[in-house]
């Protein structure tokens, strides 16, 4: 087989060897032919001459023999691909269950595998490639974990690193734009003039930013993304050159990048430093104490990692010996690369890897599912391969044309499973958006659809010679047969009970994974937050920074627009807070000191989340005051500063004793510290996160410390009727002033899980397709044995036996298999359900209960799957299978 | 579609080679000069396209190759009729007779 298959190869693509073989063949020939006219008494050349006629045209020849090895295997394969074609046709139910498995079973694999080739495994879409890296910056002994950086501290690497060239900075914060249809509040990328020339990213449009233009004075120019250029412009070209106000200043659109990862942030566009009011203040510039940017660059050619690592130690190591007051030792000031790519990466790898992994288990299944399907099949057609190969068809030519079948039947599926694959494309990058900001880069593309022809491929092979592994039955004995389905080969039935166990045993591994997600998600779900998220209206709000400078200016605003919705129909309560639970953004943690006990040195200093919130805050979001007093509109600039902590904070500081009127200091301007005395606790909400256990929490007065992030509304009926008030009551204050993200408690609520509840969807999914792909296998499987076996239990029941014994003889035989899988199954799942350990919550990975419920199940569907065929088998007349 | 010439032609020259196979193995050369010498020289073919003729047939199955010794020393290709080339010789002779039967039929009339 294989040498008749590397023979035709050969004739297909005029190899060597064959070229040789044929050369030799004819040079033979001739020296023959020269011979025996040599015996007629021609002389050498003569001879020679004479043979060469006879022969007629030794290239010619050779030519037309090659053309000839091509068309039969072209008219062969063609010949094979119409029977094929044409039995598929006969049975139809066979063609299309095997065709939809492997659809299935193809499909999850194609997109899954476009989503780990777009985001784990292809390049990163910027020129400066994988050799980019982001310096991260730790301070442990100061509890700074990869922290942001100082205007100064970017200088200092930019001149004393010897390994990373392009030092390039970041930060993105939100300004109001005006010009447009009206005002929007913009995310923007704060940068480098040469930001974009050290990610080696070209602009669709115009261009990005010149040298100079991230110097004091130069004119104010934005480059836009292309996602907020396709969203509010409509990929017009005409954008660039248009001028648009931020910041009380004229900015020019000079170019728009291509899409490129939504990375470090999202931003709708990008400005140079110097544009930045925040960064180009002079007491930034100079201050080292003031971080808010990160900081990227690129790894000079031939320099290793490692030999970067150290260099960015011995940076850190210079800047803490030239500054000793700003990094004290016991700081511990760290500077790291950490490689892009791992970067963008980091988070969607786990859940990816698990994903392709269970979509693995669920092709193995379908292929286990239709080899089945192909060795009952089998088994009818003993006949049809017996006569066949008496009429003179060789082995090899029978095994090419089941070949040929089952890679009919396996890219059909491939070609429908692609096409399942882009179907879901939409659905996946959605998904994987929560994951990495590379999810745009997900495509079904050439490298995608080549996995898929090459998984196709080897589907098709694998079935094609599964038949020619399993013993044929002697010739004589498959035509005496009278009867078409001339009952199988113990080797075939032992194969076939094998693959019913394999398929348990990946159904059993797979519903584990997604029971163990779903007990997760459950866990997650019923969380108690510590706030009541019904009926809670949320929106964020900017003030235009330019426009709001002073805490006066702030402080107006707020009061005015406190008073203008507690007034409107339906609002129960409002409030005005930095953030709210469960809301985008992290910590924001400071140091405060304990009065009577102060830390002996700046980094010991303990840290709490500090909020600014407005006075009805806790009764908005539901949180109870424990002790003492909510804060109030009393606390306002001339009162003295109070504080309202939670539990958890209470507990921890003050063990045993009772915080209230307790005092911390906390540092309310630079290096001004102020008192504030604890007025009350509340309770205890998850802040960032619903997974993770409260931190200690400091809500300190809006009124005190004024500056808008979200407003809060707690209503009668359904909040988003507030919606179209509130817009109206920000506008009547400050027209500009941009009102967006409006959702509602609950909304945002859910949206902390969707993460959770897509991965368990998706796991549950799978399973679920493994279960229903099982479970018709296991039918088909005892079905195909009950019509086997159709006069054996005819014999039994006219002895005697009952309908019911004769169904339990089936159930047993069938459970039999379903119970080695199960076993299997079992084992299986005690081994890897540990590779999912870091995305469960609460849940064990060998959780008693999941793994019951799920061995249950899957007992009882496998139950029915053979009781199904069992009861046809007890339905059958005796004397009619007698006769049969 | 009826045969064109050269299908004629081919299909004869494949049905004389499974013939002369079915004596024995044999190479090319002998081939050659076995179809001329039983065909009395009528049928002598150009000796070159014999070989796209055996190519074609092993491809087919019909016949298989193997390198050998000739009967002075030197190797050769040596072709045999396989079990599906016996099977189809028989079925191209009974075509061929039926074919020669019904042509002598009409002759005679």
């Amino acid at each position: 087989m294989l040498r008749r298959l590397a023979g035709s190869l050969r004739a297909l693509f005029g190899s060597k060897a064959r070229e040789i073989e044929l050369d030799e063949e004819i040079q033979f020939h001739l020296a023959r032919e020269t011979e025996k006219n040599v015996g007629r008494g021609m002389s050498a050349e003569e001879a020679r001459r004479e043979a060469l006629v006879r022969f007629g045209g030794v290239a010619q020849t050779k030519e037309a023999t090659r053309a000839a090895g091509r068309a039969v295997l072209l008219e062969t394969v063609l010949q094979d691909a119409r029977y094929g074609w044409r039995t598929l046709r006969q049975s139809p139910g066979y063609a299309a269950a095997a065709v939809l498995t492997l659809a299935l079973g193809i499909g999850a694999n194609t997109a899954i595998f476009s989503v780990v080739h777009g985001v784990l495994l292809q390049s990163l879409p910027y020129g400066g490639g994988d050799r980019l890296v982001r310096v991260r910056v730790d301070a442990s002994g100061a509890g700074i974990q990869d922290g942001r950086f100082a205007a100064p501290e970017i200088e200092d690497i930019r001149a004393l690193s010897h390994t990373v060239e392009g030092i390039v900075e970041y930060h993105s914060m939100f300004f109001v734009l005006l010009g447009g249809t009206e005002p929007e509040r913009v995310q923007t990328g704060v940068v480098s003039a040469n930001y974009f020339d050290t990610l080696g990213v070209t602009p669709v449009v115009g261009r990005t930013f010149l040298p100079g233009e991230d110097k004091k004075g130069a004119e104010a120019v934005l480059v836009l993304s292309y996602s907020y250029w396709m969203r509010a412009f409509g990929g017009d070209p005409a954008v660039v050159g248009r001028v648009f106000t931020m910041n009380d200043r004229p900015h020019t659109v000079v170019g728009v990048l291509p899409p490129i990862p939504g990375y470090p942030e999202d931003n709708d566009l990008y400005m140079p430093v110097s544009a930045c009011p925040f960064r180009s203040n002079p007491m930034m510039e100079n201050n080292r104490h003031v971080g808010m940017m990160q900081v990227f660059g690129r790894l000079k050619p031939g320099t290793s990692f490692e030999a970067a690592r150290s260099d960015l130690a011995s940076v850190a190591a210079r800047m803490e010996h030239d500054h000793p007051s700003d990094y004290p030792a016991s700081a511990r000031l760290t500077l790291s690369p950490v490689s892009l790519r791992e970067e963008l990466t980091r988070q969607a790898r786990p859940t990816f890897l698990l994903l392709f992994g269970t979509v693995g288990l669920v092709l193995l299944l379908a292929c286990a599912n239709v080899a089945n399907l192909s060795l009952a099949r089998l088994v009818r057609r003993d006949r049809e391969m017996a006569l066949r190969s008496a009429l003179g068809a060789g082995k090899g030519r029978l095994t090419r044309q089941l070949l040929t079948e089952s890679l009919l039947v396996s890219f059909s599926g491939g070609l429908l499973g692609v096409g399942i694959a882009m179907a879901g494309r939409g659905l996946l990058v959605h998904f994987a958006r929560r994951f990495t900001p590379r999810a745009p880069e997900i495509a079904i593309d050439v490298p995608v659809l080549v996995f898929s022809l090459a998984v196709s491929l080897a589907v098709g092979i694998v079935l094609g010679l599964l038949p020619a592994l399993s013993p044929k039955r002697a010739l004589s004995a498959s035509l005496q047969d009278g009867r078409d389905a001339a009952g199988s080969t113990p080797t075939r039935l032992r194969a076939r009970n094998v693959l019913i166990a394999a398929q348990v045993a990946i159904s059993f591994v797979l519903l584990v994974g997604a029971g163990l997600m779903l007990r997760t998600l459950w866990k997650l779900s019923h969380v108690d937050t510590g706030f009541r998220s019904e009926r809670v209206l949320t929106a964020r709000l900017s003030l235009n920074f330019t426009r709001y400078a002073g805490r006066e200016e702030r402080l107006d605003f707020q009061d005015r627009l406190l008073e203008r919705l507690a007034h409107e129909p339906g609002v129960r309560s409002i409030a005005l807070a930095g953030t709210f639970p469960l809301n985008e953004g992290g910590p924001a943690n400071g140091q405060y000191d304990v009065e009577g006990r102060r830390a002996s040195s700046p980094d010991q200093k303990p840290r709490a989340d500090f909020q600014r919130v407005s006075s009805d805050y806790f009764t908005t979001i539901g949180v109870p005051v424990i002790r003492g007093r909510a804060l109030a509109t009393t606390d306002r600039f001339e009162a003295p500063v109070v504080a309202v902590i939670n539990d958890h904070m209470a507990r921890h500081v003050w063990p045993g004793e009772d915080a209230l009127g307790k005092r911390i200091e906390i540092e309310t301007d630079p290096g001004k510290m102020t008192s504030v005395e604890i007025v009350g606790v509340v309770g205890d909400v998850r802040q960032y996160s619903i997974a993770d256990a409260p931190v200690d929490q400091v809500f300190l007065s809006i009124r005190q410390f004024p500056g808008l992030g979200t407003c809060l509304i707690r209503t009668d009926g359904d909040p988003k009727r507030l919606e179209r008030a509130l817009r109206a009551a920000v506008h009547a204050i400050g027209p500009e002033q941009p009102v967006d993200r409006i959702r509602t408690l609950d909304e945002v609520r859910a949206g902390a899980l969707d993460t959770p509840r897509l991965t368990a969807t998706l796991l549950l999914l799978f399973a679920s397709l493994a279960l229903t792909i099982t479970a018709t296998g296991i039918a088909g499987v005892i079905g195909f044995s009950v019509g086997q076996r159709r006069q054996e239990f005819g014999i039994r029941m006219a002895l005697g036996a009952l309908p019911g014994t004769v169904r339990a003889m089936v159930l047993r035989q069938g459970m039999r298999q379903v119970l080695v899988g199960l076993a299997l199954g079992v084992a299986a799942a005690l081994v890897l359900t540990r590779l999912w350990a870091s995305l469960l919550y609460e849940v064990s990975p060998t959780d008693p209960p999941t793994f019951l419920a799920v061995a249950l199940m899957l007992l009882g569907v496998a139950a029915v799957a053979c009781f199904i065929p069992a009861r046809r088998a007890t339905a059958v007349d005796p004397m009619v299978a007698l006769r049969g | 579609m009826p045969p064109s010439r050269s299908d004629l032609l081919q299909g004869t020259l494949d049905v004389l080679v499974l013939k002369t196979l079915s004596n024995g193995p044999m190479h090319g050369w002998g081939i050659s000069q076995r179809i001329q010498q039983v065909s009395e020289d009528v049928l002598a073919v150009n000796q070159g396209s014999l070989y796209p003729a055996l190519h074609r047939l092993e491809e087919k199955g019909w016949i298989a190759a193997e390198w050998g010794n000739s009967d002075n020393n030197r190797r050769a290709r040596f072709y045999s009729l396989t079990r599906s080339g016996r099977r189809q010789l028989a079925e191209e002779t009974e075509s061929w007779e039926r074919f020669a039967a019904a042509v002598a039929r009409v002759l005679a009339t």
